[in-house]
């Protein structure tokens, strides 16, 4: 029962991981939550199923393409979503945009693709087994995004350019960084993070457009827990709660493991409402 | 006689009155409105989806030939979308814009649940094939007809086959967190009880868990002996099925329809997982233990096969029961007129109308018109073009 715990609880955390990192991308470049993070989760799931499974193209093109279907929505995103309410951050109007982008995303995709789940493509033609590859798939996706983000971030003059628009985007353009390029990039990213994520999990979690909703919500839960733009932060908060969802599945099962997980994470966010890696911020009075 | 301008202006606008009041006669060729109300998009859409092939092939039929007493039967469809809301306008602008003269539908019970009490308030009468219990009562909705079973039917069913006939007296009954789910598993599992089973194991879960294995562990701890699952969603009801596949557990899986699926089959992680599964389905639209269909669903399925309409993709009963239900408005019609009550008093004495889905009756006291007899569980692994096998135990009756 722990082995199934721990395997299960890891690779549904990573992909919840994963969609953090998605929101904490675009956060970093703009301040603002997007919405629309589980729904490049979704979509990941869905253009896979829809580019290997339904029109035959090879594994390897499938999943270029469900990345570029993802960080084209994250580009969408940006510009539909994000940029006209960028000048009036104070009054939260991105939750409004982000979540009628995300809706609209959503419901198409249920019109033109299926309300009913569907099946996703096993891209390893190997035996099924205990610690299976849709179990695994999504803890290699998480590994390989947190690596390539530290190598993008610390090594590369792309990923200094990404930090100083997280830092201070004022003095960034006062530089001479082409703000404007670099948030539509951060995007981007977070799109093929996001696509990343349902891919890796398009096993577990089906081709399902229903996905969106839920990803959304439990995706926000790493942001909130491990702190707003926090990466690190969002991984292990991602990672705690899959497990502490598994344990509850199988400790008091039903309808009660949600009840347990929220009340939870309410119970930190009361005791630190900065999440368990932020820090206080000082504010000038 | 002479007239004065002020008697003549009177009796000018007593006419126009009188014309204004008057209730426009019904021509003998004007068409009969009937309101349909199919989920044929969202996540309900693909039984609706189902239904609608017999709907539409049925009126297409009777329209070609030559209509009810000459009148042609026009069909005014507004998709619910699987959402209670759109189906309560959908009902009002039926009734209230289209005065149609009788609805068909909704055809999933969520939706059926607001829409019932309306019409019965609008005073039109209704046939639908929902399940659940109290979506007909002939005293509440006395223009209320069912043409399908109840919850209490299906359970009934599903119950007598696990403990009866497959003699399992240790049960799990899971479902998913969804009104039908709930009420599926609160009135089944006393009825289980009543029959002297044990249900040793009972939840509701929500159905977009991607991981089930708690769950089915559970069951195997608790010593279930056949598992009841009560959904309509395929993804949560396969991820049943692969789990006991995975765990090699090889216990039944007996319940809802759905269990036997097109959507639910193409979801398994193997083939094979699919046996031992034994879904609800209707006796008239199954394969009996000669391999054939009975005859008159053999004729029904040879007409829809020279319509070129696909069963390979749905359920035959789902397009059974649509195409019945615009002949059972026809024959009442037909034989009584297009009244609201003349419909109604006809119904109400309906014995055993030969329909493909089931043999129909009601009376004044009983408008669920399904026969307990033809409730039966099938084989999930016999799916061929919408039609199953008859679960072993039922013999060749």
């Amino acid at each position: 029962m722990v082995e199934s715990i721990v395997l299960s609880g890891v690779a549904i955390g990573c992909i919840y991981a994963l969609i953090g990192i998605a929101y904490n991308v675009m956060f970093s470049a703009s301040r603002v939550f997007s919405f629309t993070a589980g729904t490049l989760g979704m979509l990941g799931g869905i253009l896979g199923s829809l580019f290997i499974l339904r029109m035959g193209m090879p594994i390897w093109f499938g999943f270029i393409l469900a990345l570029a279907g993802g960080a084209l929505l994250g580009v969408v995103t940006e510009i539909v979503a994000v940029r006209p309410v960028l000048k009036s951050l104070d009054q939260h109007l991105y939750v409004l945009s982000t979540l009628a982008l995300a809706l609209i995303v959503q419901q198409y995709t249920a019109i033109e693709w299926s309300t009913e789940p569907q099946p996703f493509p096993r891209i390893f033609d190997v035996a099924r087994g205990g610690f299976d590859q849709q179990l695994w798939l999504p803890m290699v996706a998480c590994a390989i995004t947190i690596v390539g983000l530290e190598v993008l971030y610390r090594h590369t003059l792309l990923g200094h350019a990404f930090l100083a628009i997280a830092e201070d985007n004022y003095a960034a353009r006062a530089l001479g960084l082409p703000e404007r390029n670099l948030r539509m990039a951060s995007y981007a990213l977070a799109g093929a993070i996001g696509a990343l994520a349902g891919f890796a999990g398009g096993q577990m979690l089906l081709a399902f457009f229903a996905n969106a909703p839920l990803l959304t919500f439990y995706g926000f839960v790493p942001v909130a827990l491990g702190g707003m733009g926090n990466n690190r932060g969002a991984v292990v908060a991602g990672l705690i709660l899959g497990l502490f969802q598994q344990a509850a599945n199988f400790l008091v099962g039903g309808i009660f493991a949600s009840v347990a997980v929220f009340t939870v994470f309410i119970i930190v966010l009361l005791a630190r409402p900065d999440g368990l890696a932020g820090a206080s911020v000082g504010r000038r009075v | 006689m002479s007239m004065t301008r002020r008697q003549a202006l009177k009796s000018a606008g007593a006419a126009t009155i009188a014309g204004c009041l008057a209730k426009p006669a019904i021509a003998a060729n004007d068409p009969i409105l009937i309101g349909y109300l199919p989920a044929l998009t969202g996540p309900s859409s693909s039984t609706g989806i189902g239904i609608n092939r017999g709907v539409q092939m049925a009126v297409q039929e009777i329209n070609a030939a030559g209509g009810v007493g000459g009148r042609q039967i026009e069909l005014i469809s507004r998709d619910t979308q699987s959402d209670p809301t759109k189906a309560v306008n959908g009902a009002a602008e039926l009734t209230k814009g289209h005065k149609v003269n009788v609805v068909v539908g909704p055809i999933n019970s969520g939706e059926a649940i607001p829409v019932v009490p309306l019409l019965a308030r609008a005073n039109v009468p209704q046939l639908h094939p929902c399940w659940v219990d109290q979506l007909a009562d002939a005293k509440k909705y006395p223009l209320c007809f069912r043409n399908g079973p109840t919850n209490q039917q299906i359970g009934g069913a599903a119950n007598r086959y696990v403990v009866e006939v497959l003699k399992k007296k240790k049960v799990a009954v899971i479902s998913d967190t969804t009104g039908y789910g709930t009420a599926s598993v609160n009135a089944y599992v006393p009825m289980l009880k009543t029959m002297g089973a044990e249900v040793v194991y009972q939840s509701n879960v929500d159905a977009a868990n991607p991981d089930l294995k708690p769950e089915i562990l559970r069951m195997q701890a608790a010593g279930a002996e056949a598992i009841m699952p009560w959904s309509v969603n395929a993804g949560f009801l396969s991820r049943i099925i692969n789990t006991r596949g995975q765990l090699a557990w090889d216990v039944p899986i007996c319940g809802q329809t759905t269990l036997g699926s097109g959507q639910t089959k193409a979801l398994l992680d193997k083939p094979e997982y699919w046996n031992k599964v034994y879904p609800n389905n209707f006796r008239p639209v199954c394969y009996g233990a000669n391999g054939n269909l009975p005859d008159r669903t053999k004729a029904f399925v040879d007409r829809l096969r020279s319509a070129k309409i696909d069963m390979s993709d749905t359920l035959l009963w789902w397009i059974a029961v649509g195409y019945d239900t615009p002949h059972l408005i026809a024959q009442a019609i037909k034989n009584v007129g297009a009244e609201p009550e003349k419909i109604v008093g006809y119904w109400n004495k309906l014995k055993d109308f030969p329909g493909v889905y089931g043999d129909i009756s009601f009376t004044p006291d009983e408008h669920n018109g399904y026969p307990d007899k033809q409730i039966v569980m099938v084989e999930a692994n016999s799916l061929k073009e919408g039609a199953f096998n008859l679960a072993p135990g039922y013999g060749a009756a």
